[in-house]
């Protein structure tokens, strides 16, 4: 007895020992660590300069027939690159009010104007959130010691939102042509002159797309092991293909799929993504399944600045994906409605008119719409969406209501309710909630409602997940196990009794 | 029954009461810009003033060339108006305006034009310097100015005028995109163009651009000696003929010029120099012994001289060698030169100690007052039996199984 007494004295000693030490080396180690961190002796040279991309309005350069000097590929990127940061300063500092970066792309005399401006507008508590969106530049002359450039920018395409006293006054959409005159000094490109030409409202014609040839039946898709993540690591071409053959037997013929702003490398977009993306199509279309391609998700900011880089994004995946037979729709941006209170409605709705806009010029064929999260806000920009879809997670009750409704207020638009369902989580966190059988009852009633209204749909969703990253629902976790028990199929695998009704009412 | 007739009555008045209100709304929006003019000329006062059936003041919003803000109006009876503020009447351009008044904002635009009389000649011309031949041109770029810095319209005169040597040229250009320019080819003479541009009675001021001489062509070299004797003291010195470019223009100061020298063993030497008034020196010493240089003057990668031969006769017939102190005092001299004096300090003589054959050592010293005196102490030679060698002037003089203790 003592013996183990003994030992056991002896192993705690030396247990906490060894804790002890260990934990004065990490201490020891972090600190230093610590210490170490900060400016490496390497910035010192500013040898290496990042760019961080700010600002990138579509520039589309007329052919090169300028006077002087014929001028070579580098110098005129470098004339684009510090042009383009010229208008960027500006328009931070018109945000701001502040000079900041100014003086460096803008000579003496020229940064004066902007300083005026800059005075006026404190004074008058006058800000100016804007952005270019196209540019089409000229250049005309070229000096022959290379110092001296002349460009005509047509059609430049500006956007502003006037505040006074923070509340926004304005809101303007021009067309305008500028004359500018570039000197090259301390290696800067800066602005001599800035001349506009010409200057008017620009109104942007929006052609509708026809939607009669839609006939959506379908569901939101994620794969059951990477929910929230399909294109990354763990992509798998052939768990999809499996997916979308469930789907298609279960007599559905669409599906709606995510792709997410920051994970597709935002203005920059991610070649090996978008590949992954293409192959999922190419799944789809195996099967003969149509897919609704959700643009922006996890986006949130809408900020003016901000908008040429999601343009960039949007255009890259639009154009490299619209020749795609497995497309049927693009959804511009899932449930932007809830963004309104902390972004601002006015700010959120300028947004998706001008990225509507944007996508319908670059495809010129597939309808356009925004998942509305709920049936009072489908109604919003419903003269630019091609088709109206709205989310309903509310009682399956009101829901023939809600849609006369939208019917009377649009009536000639087809409608698509794009995300419903109910989950079957009875569990600690929710102890009176719905079981599978009530969730098999939903999806009854809501086939049935369906065919009623002749409606067309996008349930939520295949599969129950195990994991839900907390940017979809939050941390909580009442709200985390609800949204992983809204599949069709559990995650074991076995159909749930609401499988029956998946695309009909019996 | 009584009742009902008021309650009727009162919705009748509701009714027209809302009706009221909104012939009300639609009031107000009457407005009109009474400004006709839609060109003004940078830095005068612009106003806008609109007739309006209310009372209001409606913001106007206000955009130009560098930037955007929003204006408030004095309000008269019937009347707003909008003075436009300084920094934006004075740039010219075309100037967005939009009275904001909800659905029926009323928007239009208004010119600035610049004045017409030119103030500054922005000037900028380059690259500031160029060769001569009438193939290499400068360019000059002229922006005319009014007083408020902005650039004169396109078709604008300007008088490009330039002078050099002793001909004066003015050529009338026009601007177009805000600029003119003017190419100025160099002339066949090398030399310095003063460059001026005027319009409007304005001058800019005077610039200018240095016309440097073309690429050196082939020259001649010389050699000055103050004699041919081999005594590896006396320096000579080469001189290139003035070194002048295809145009006959003396080339830059500065050019620099490599003379190779070859000599009879075929080892190179290599000396250099650059132009003065088109003609470069270089010197060398003279060798020791007996030889001949064949130089040639080079301008690096462009231009060449033919080769001349230089001569270098022997001075140092012969010498004495004596030995002393166990042989191991070796003491050589008089070295007489060619006039039999002794040869000036600092003559080259070589000792070179053999042991069977094997190099053991090398000693240099050079002369002092016509002797040099080797001392081989115990820690080059230990007591032994050597092969000496004396080297001097390219005589070589062998001393076999000299003893040393």
């Amino acid at each position: 007895m003592v013996n183990l007494n003994r030992t056991i004295i002896r192993t705690v000693l030396i247990v906490s020992y060894i804790l002890i030490i260990s934990l004065v080396v990490y201490a020891i180690s972090a600190l230093f660590g610590y210490l170490n961190t900060g400016a490496d002796r390497s910035t010192i040279l500013h040898t290496e300069l990042k760019k961080i991309e700010q600002y990138k309005p579509k520039v589309i350069w007329m052919p090169l027939t300028n006077e002087g000097r014929p001028i070579d590929n580098e110098s005129l990127k470098a004339i684009e690159t510090d042009y383009l940061d010229a208008w960027y300063v500006k328009q931070v500092a018109y945000k701001t009010n502040t000079t900041a970066g100014i003086n460096d792309y803008y000579t003496d005399n020229a940064r004066k104007n902007i300083f005026d401006f800059i005075t006026l507008n404190s004074n008058e508590n006058i800000s100016i959130e804007s952005t270019t969106l196209e540019h089409h530049p000229k250049l005309e002359f070229f000096s022959e010691d290379g110092q001296l450039a002349v460009i005509t920018d047509n059609d430049v395409i500006e956007y502003k939102r006037v505040y006074k006293d923070n509340k926004l006054v304005i809101e303007t959409n021009e067309i305008s042509t500028y004359k500018v005159v570039l000197l090259l000094e301390d290696g800067f490109w800066r602005i001599r002159h800035l001349i506009k030409e010409s200057t008017e409202d620009y109104i942007v014609e929006l052609h509708q797309i026809a939607t009669n040839h839609l006939n959506i039946k379908g569901i939101n898709y994620y794969p059951q092991a990477t929910p929230w993540d399909m294109f990354g690591d763990s992509f798998s071409k052939d768990t999809i293909a499996k997916d979308f053959k469930i789907i298609k037997e279960a007599g559905l013929n669409s599906v709606r799929l995510f792709v997410q702003y920051d994970d597709f490398g935002k203005a920059n977009v991610n070649k090996e993504k978008l590949d992954k993306l293409k192959l999922t199509l190419d799944a789809a279309e195996t099967v003969n399944l149509g897919v609704v391609i959700t643009l922006f998700d996890f986006y949130g900011n809408y900020d003016v600045l901000d908008w040429t880089l999601n343009m960039r994004h949007a255009e890259t995946i639009v154009s490299e994906l619209k020749n795609h037979k497995a497309i049927i729709a693009w959804d511009i941006k899932n449930e932007p409605n809830l963004d309104f209170e902390t972004r601002g409605k006015a700010k959120v709705i300028a947004w998706l008119e001008h990225m509507i806009a944007h996508v319908k010029s670059i495809d010129k064929v597939h309808p356009i719409t925004i998942g509305w999260s709920n049936t009072q806000s489908a109604s919003l920009l419903n003269e630019q969406v091609d088709f109206i879809s709205f989310h309903y997670y509310e009682d399956l009750d009101k829901l023939g209501t809600s849609l006369e409704a939208l019917k009377n207020e649009i009536p000639n638009k087809t409608l698509v309710m794009g995300e419903f369902g109910l989950s079957s989580y009875d569990g600690i966190w929710k102890p009176f909630g719905d079981s599978e059988k009530d969730q098999a009852n939903y999806h009854k009633k809501a086939q049935d409602i369906i065919a009623q209204h002749n409606l067309q749909y996008l349930s939520w969703t295949l599969y129950d997940f195990t994991e839900i990253p907390k940017e979809v629902v939050g941390g909580l976790p009442w709200r985390k196990n609800a949204q992983k028990n809204f599949g069709f199929i559990d995650e074991n695998g076995a159909k749930k009794p609401a499988f029956t009704y998946i695309s009909k009412p019996q | 029954m009584q009742l009902k007739h008021i309650y009727i009555g009162f919705l009748g008045l509701i009714v027209l009461s809302s009706f009221a209100m909104i012939q009300d709304d639609n009031i107000i929006l009457d407005l009109k810009l009474l400004t006709t003019q839609t060109e003004f000329e940078s830095g005068s006062s612009i106003t806008l003033k609109f007739s309006t059936s209310k009372m209001s003041d409606l913001i106007l919003y206000c955009s130009s060339s560098y930037g955007t803000t929003l204006l408030s109006p004095k309000v008269e009876k019937s009347t707003i108006t909008y003075t436009i503020p300084d920094h934006i009447s004075n740039k010219s351009g075309q100037v967005q305006w939009q009275l904001i008044n909800g659905n029926n904002s009323l928007s239009g635009q208004f010119n600035i034009i610049p004045k017409s009389d030119v103030a500054t000649m922005e000037t900028y011309i380059g690259p500031p310097s160029i060769e001569a031949g009438g193939t290499d041109y400068t360019m000059l770029v002229v922006i005319p100015t009014d007083r408020l810095d902005n650039p004169l319209p396109k078709n604008t005169l300007v008088n490009a005028k330039h002078q050099f040597l002793s001909s004066q040229f003015s050529d009338s250009i026009t601007t177009n995109h805000i600029i003119a320019y003017k190419t100025i080819y160099s002339k066949n003479e090398s030399g310095r163009i003063l460059v001026s541009s005027e319009s409007s009675n304005t001058n800019s001021k005077e610039y200018s651009i240095t016309v440097f001489p073309a690429i050196p062509t082939h020259f001649k070299i010389s050699a000055k000696q103050p004699h041919n004797y081999a005594d590896g003291n006396q320096v000579t010195t080469f001189e290139t003929s003035v070194i002048r470019d295809k145009l006959n223009n003396i080339v830059s100061d500065g050019t620099y010029v490599s003379f190779f020298i070859t000599n009879s063993k075929g080892n190179k030497l290599k000396t250099s120099g650059t132009t003065i008034n088109g003609v470069a020196k270089a010197m060398m010493i003279h060798p020791d012994h007996q030889t001949q240089w064949t130089v040639k003057g080079y301008v690096d990668g462009i231009s060449e001289s033919d080769p001349i031969s230089v001569n270098f006769k022997q001075v140092i017939e012969d010498f004495d060698v004596t030995f002393s102190n166990n042989n191991r005092l070796i003491s050589i001299g008089p070295l007489q030169s060619f006039m039999n004096q002794l040869i000036p300090d600092g003559f080259k003589v070589e000792l070179l100690l053999y042991k069977n054959d094997k190099l053991l050592n090398i000693l240099t010293k050079t002369s002092i007052d016509g002797y040099v005196n080797f001392n081989l102490t115990s820690n080059i030679a230990t007591n032994d039996t050597y092969t000496i060698v004396i080297k001097s002037a390219g005589l070589e003089k062998a001393f076999n199984t000299i003893n040393v203790w």
